[in-house]
């Protein structure tokens, strides 16, 4: 990453064991392009690993920034994410296409795993199922990591093309086969050296920036090759061949012998012996015993599957080689160069460690050159931890490549370093999907990542990595919604801490919404749905959506609300409001239903709707029956007990022109009788201190009382 | 890595964000509040949305109220004053920002206040310039103008008498962030004054049965405990079985445990497990990411400093931000 001023590419803030020494924090530069003076910083955490800080300018110099015409004064709100992919070689697309990929093959091994361990995963078994298991994950993520097509290969093969350059090497994707080469791929368990080997051939390219590498060598040789004339009197051109022979890569060498100038037509009479020598150490190469299954496209050799089938082949491919060292054909060679270089080559194919230390360029190639000619039976981490410390004393490097640090930790076997080097250099996706890998491999290592500890607030390692990369996860809006797989695998504190993220959700855009409450009812979390629903109803309902208000707050079952919004509702009876007004209050009480769970004065404003409804369809040229109905309703409405008693005079008063009503009268003389005593009844009541009055005019309970009594005397009358 | 998203207007003295991140309210000298969206949730692309006076005086701090109570700010203004105002849609008008209620100020000024979710209601607490601690009650959360002073106490553990003549600098407030509904609701609270007693942090927790507030902690060792105290932050928490506090003196920063099981006396276990270099500091502001994980503080050194506990749980500074043009 430019302009950062340590060696450290990635602000992971993921915790790592304390270093023997204190190590000072590493400091990152906050571009934020203010001119004037910082007066203060204020900062805010968004979701994930996103840090808001607002850098502040100092507000008395703003008036002088202004004079001077400068842009300045004010401030400026930057965003820092604090934990990028852990890889400086990822581009935010790509990254976002690994951790989508990856989400299916983490979430199937989980699920087997879940299934396994009911039935007891240290059976035999299911021990050996869960490998295969494990194997499968590892080999989808890595197909994963190289999803990069290569580049078209040409038709017609250049022969002057010694290095391929195919496609473009990830440090990632070499991580992650290191680590599934020794801890998962227990079959290669017998040809790790060989693995190696191929891990090498694919990889060295990727050191070629920090540490000398044969890959640059080739790459250089490559270059000068067009220009060459009479490639066998070039020294680059044996050096370039010795160093490919160095490190297995017998295709490069094969076909680099066949440039020499005595397989020339015109020149091979004159050149017959020498030829002859070329061709001889070609073929010894082309023939050299490997301890593996099978051989890579364009690598050569002799594969042998058994070690004392490989040995025996061994010894006399070595006894052929120490055959020809001797030949007496080497006198007869005139070419001094090809003489030399040929030698050479017999030289670190008998192992000569000071031939093999010329031909390689730094510890790691040393290290497999040493596999291939010197010690072609190491077996066992041990072993080899000990030939890599050799081979590092012998080629030291001053800035290590973070790889290197990774290959040593695995074959020291010490779990803790190689997960202070994956957390370090590869960052959290590695972490959290490479723990099944170690766990799978190493008993040291699951003990390590599952055991709970107190000082983490009673998690694991291994919950801390997904949490970790949860947060990370989280941090974009593109990417939070795969955070669940991981955090739901995290037993302790996962769902805590998917409740914190789904807290923090934008509710009020209705596609975030509607993921959210999906998540919530996936994972049962009732809590944070209803709380989800209560901020979006809020949201609607205060800016103006009164629907969508009330719809959501029920989704909540938010009974405290919706009382709230009933008892507002109360506030319109009795007023005289325009029909818009009027439908648009239906609607809400329609909305919040007549469930008498939902709100106790629901029932008298549903009852008062129909009762309104009836009214405002009464007009005075309607038909009696028409009125009748608005008045039946009048009634009704009046007996119920749930009819608060400060709505029963504006009720009334509403209702003047159906009490006088001049074809006949609407209501009989019970009816009528039963009106007069609620007017009793709220006449005594006005003289208790806690009535409220209702906002009516002065008139209003003599005109209802003298409309009552007309009422009352045209109904005896015509009864 | 660092992108910036805002360009804030001459004069601003303080920004808050709200709970999701996308909007930020920033005030300044002139009493001036401006409110940014970004219209999309995935883009940091922000505008103002709206720009309206709050008071006469210079806005020294803003708070958000909490999502389930709409989109409301309250303003801490120079002059003391405290004033909420809310974002509403009223009667098929416009998009406003109303102002709802001004709290009653009589001669102190309002230091530092926080917000508060219990099950029914939404709680304020303020904390005065003459040391006095005031908790609100929001009963009706559509009517944010109506707020009811639940109780008034000083930040003592045992007050025989009430002490008068206080003077405080400042003071900080921060609630258990919790958002379940279960666990009673509980702050912590520190001053910076003259009163040695009143400025050490104590954990406030409500006793429903006698319906007051009870001091149930003191984070701070008994030499310590008249350091005036410059801010607070409560670490949320995802499962870890005791909370996690951080409190800032003129000394230090310090991370606390507090247990959740109270002992027989209603006292909780409390355990200061990191003494934490503030570099000849002021720290003015400290700040949990949601995993309560990570600690980031900044003050007056300009610089934000981000604090993590490794695998042993010790306290390390992880990384500094520092500022460049």
């Amino acid at each position: 990453m430019p302009g950062l001023t340590s060696e450290s590419d990635d602000l992971a803030m993921v915790p790592v064991s304390s270093e023997p020494e204190n190590h000072p924090a590493v400091i990152y530069p906050l571009h934020h392009g203010l001119k004037s003076p910082i007066h203060r910083l204020s900062i805010s955490w968004a979701r994930g690993n996103t840090l808001q800080v607002s850098v502040l300018g100092k507000p008395q110099l703003d008036t002088a920034t202004d004079v001077d015409g400068r842009e300045g004064g004010g401030g400026r709100v930057v965003e820092v994410k604090l934990s990028n992919s852990g890889d400086e070689e990822v581009d935010a697309a790509r990254w976002r296409r690994i951790a989508y990929g990856s989400v299916t093959p983490f979430a199937l091994l989980q699920s087997r795993k879940h299934s396994l361990s009911a039935m007891s995963l240290d059976n035999p078994p299911y021990k050996a199922q869960w490998w295969e298991h494990v194997i499968e994950y590892s080999k989808e993520i890595n197909s994963l990591l190289s999803d990069r097509k290569s580049p078209p290969r040409s038709i017609i093969e250049d022969p002057k093309s010694v290095v391929n350059e195919t496609a473009e090497p990830m440090c990632l994707k070499a991580a992650w086969e290191l680590l599934e080469i020794f801890y998962v791929d227990k079959q290669s368990q017998s040809w790790i050296p060989e693995r190696l080997l191929d891990w090498l051939a694919d990889y060295d390219p990727l050191f070629s920036g920090t540490v000398p590498t044969i890959h640059s060598k080739l790459v250089d040789f490559q270059q000068e090759l067009a220009g060459v004339q009479v490639v066998e009197e070039d020294p680059n051109y044996w050096e370039a061949i010795a160093s490919a022979l160095s490190i297995g890569w017998l295709g490069t060498v094969a076909k680099l012998l066949r440039l020499h100038g005595s397989y020339r037509f015109d020149q091979l009479a004159s050149r017959e012996t020498e030829n002859g020598l070329v061709e001889a150490v070609a073929v010894l190469i082309s023939k050299m015993p490997r301890m593996r299954p099978n051989l890579r496209e364009e690598n050569l050799g002799e594969c042998y599957k058994t070690k004392p089938d490989f040995m025996k082949a061994w010894e006399k491919w070595r006894a052929q080689m120490t055959k020809l060292d001797c030949s007496s054909y080497w006198l007869q060679c005139d070419h001094q160069q090809t003489r030399e270089g040929l030698k050479n080559l017999i030289q670190i194919m008998l192992g000569n460690p000071s031939v093999l230390s010329n031909a390689t360029f730094n510890w790691m190639e040393l290290f497999i050159s040493h596999f291939l000619y010197v010690r072609p039976f190491t077996a066992g981490l041990e072993s080899m931890y000990n030939l890599a410390q050799k081979c590092m004393q012998l080629k030291p490097i001053s800035s290590p490549h973070k790889l290197f640090g990774l290959v040593l930790g695995i074959l020291g076997e010490n779990t803790e370093v190689v997960l202070a080097e994956c957390s370090r250099s590869f960052g959290p996706w590695m972490m959290a999907h490479a723990v099944e890998l170690l766990t799978a491999g190493s008993t040291h290592a699951e003990i390590l990542l599952h055991e709970e500890r107190s000082k983490l607030g009673g998690i694991s390692i291994e919950e801390l990595h997904k949490l970790v990369y949860a947060q990370v996860l989280s941090s974009h809006a593109f990417t939070w919604q795969i955070t669940p797989i991981y955090l739901t695998s995290c037993i302790k504190q996962g769902i805590g801490l998917l409740e914190n993220l789904l807290y923090k959700q934008p509710v009020q855009h209705s596609q975030i919404l509607l993921k959210s409450i999906e998540i919530c009812r996936l994972y049962e979390l009732d809590t944070i749905s209803s709380n989800i629903m209560r901020i979006a109803g809020m949201h609607h309902w205060k800016h103006g959506r009164k629907g969508s208000g009330v719809f959501w707050l029920q989704q909540a079952r938010d009974e405290f609300r919706l009382n709230r919004i009933a008892k507002q509702l109360f506030d319109f009876v009795g007023k005289s409001v325009s029909d818009e007004g009027f439908k648009q209050w239906e609607g809400l009480i329609e909305l919040l239903g007549s469930e008498p769970r939902t709100a106790g004065g629901l029932e008298f404003l549903n009852k008062y709707r129909d009762f309104r409804r009836s009214l405002l369809q009464v007009h005075g040229d309607t038909p009696t029956d028409g009125a009748r109905n608005a008045a039946e309703a009048l009634v009704s409405l009046m007996k119920n007990p749930s009819t608060p008693q400060r709505f029963w005079l504006p009720l009334l008063y509403d209702s003047l022109k159906l009490l006088n009503w001049q074809e006949r009268p609407l209501l009989n003389v019970s009816q009528t009788q039963l009106l007069l005593n609620k007017l009793q009844e709220l006449s005594m009541a006005r003289l208790r201190p806690d009535f409220v009055e209702a906002d009516l005019p002065s008139d209003s309970l003599s005109s209802v009382r003298l409309a009552l009594a007309t009422n009352l005397g045209r109904a005896i009358l015509e009864e | 890595m660092d992108k910036p998203i805002i360009h804030l207007d001459k004069g601003t003295t303080c920004t808050a964000w709200n709970y999701s991140g996308q909007r930020l309210a920033a005030g300044s000298t002139d009493g001036n509040l401006s409110i940014f969206d970004s219209t999309d949730p995935a883009s940091s692309v922000f505008s103002c949305s709206s720009k309206f006076k709050v008071h006469e005086s210079s806005i020294v701090k803003i708070i958000w109220a909490p999502p389930e109570y709409g989109d409301a700010v309250v303003c801490i203004c120079a002059d003391g004053s405290l004033l909420l105002w809310e974002e509403v849609v009223e009667d098929s008008e416009l998009l406003q920002w109303k102002l709802c209620k001004c709290f009653d100020r009589i001669s102190s000024q309002v230091l530092d206040v926080q917000f508060g979710v219990s099950k029914t209601s939404l709680k304020l607490v303020a904390a005065y310039s003459d040391g006095q601690v005031k908790v609100f009650e929001l009963l009706d959360p559509f009517e944010l103008k109506n707020w009811q002073l639940q109780a008034e106490f000083q930040n003592v553990i045992e007050s025989v008498s009430k002490f008068g003549n206080v003077s405080c600098q400042s003071a900080s407030i921060a609630w258990n962030p919790l958002k379940g509904e279960i666990q009673q609701s509980s702050f912590v609270l520190g001053f910076n004054s003259d009163m040695p007693q009143m400025n050490s942090s104590k954990v406030w927790e409500f006793d429903q049965d006698h319906q007051r507030w009870l001091p149930v902690a003191e984070l701070a060792l008994p030499a310590d405990k008249g350091d005036p105290v410059s801010t607070v932050a409560w670490a949320p928490n995802i499962g870890r079985p005791y909370e996690l506090i951080a409190i800032s003196t003129s000394k230090e920063i310090a991370i606390w445990h507090v247990g959740s099981n109270p002992d027989p006396g209603g006292r909780l276990s409390v355990e200061k497990v990191a003494t934490l270099s503030t570099h000849d500091s002021e720290v003015w502001q400290m700040e949990w990411d949601m995993s309560g994980m990570t600690l980031a503080t900044t003050g007056s050194d300009d610089v934000v400093r981000l604090w993590q506990s490794d695998l042993n749980g010790v306290w390390h500074e992880q990384a500094v931000l520092e500022p460049t043009s």
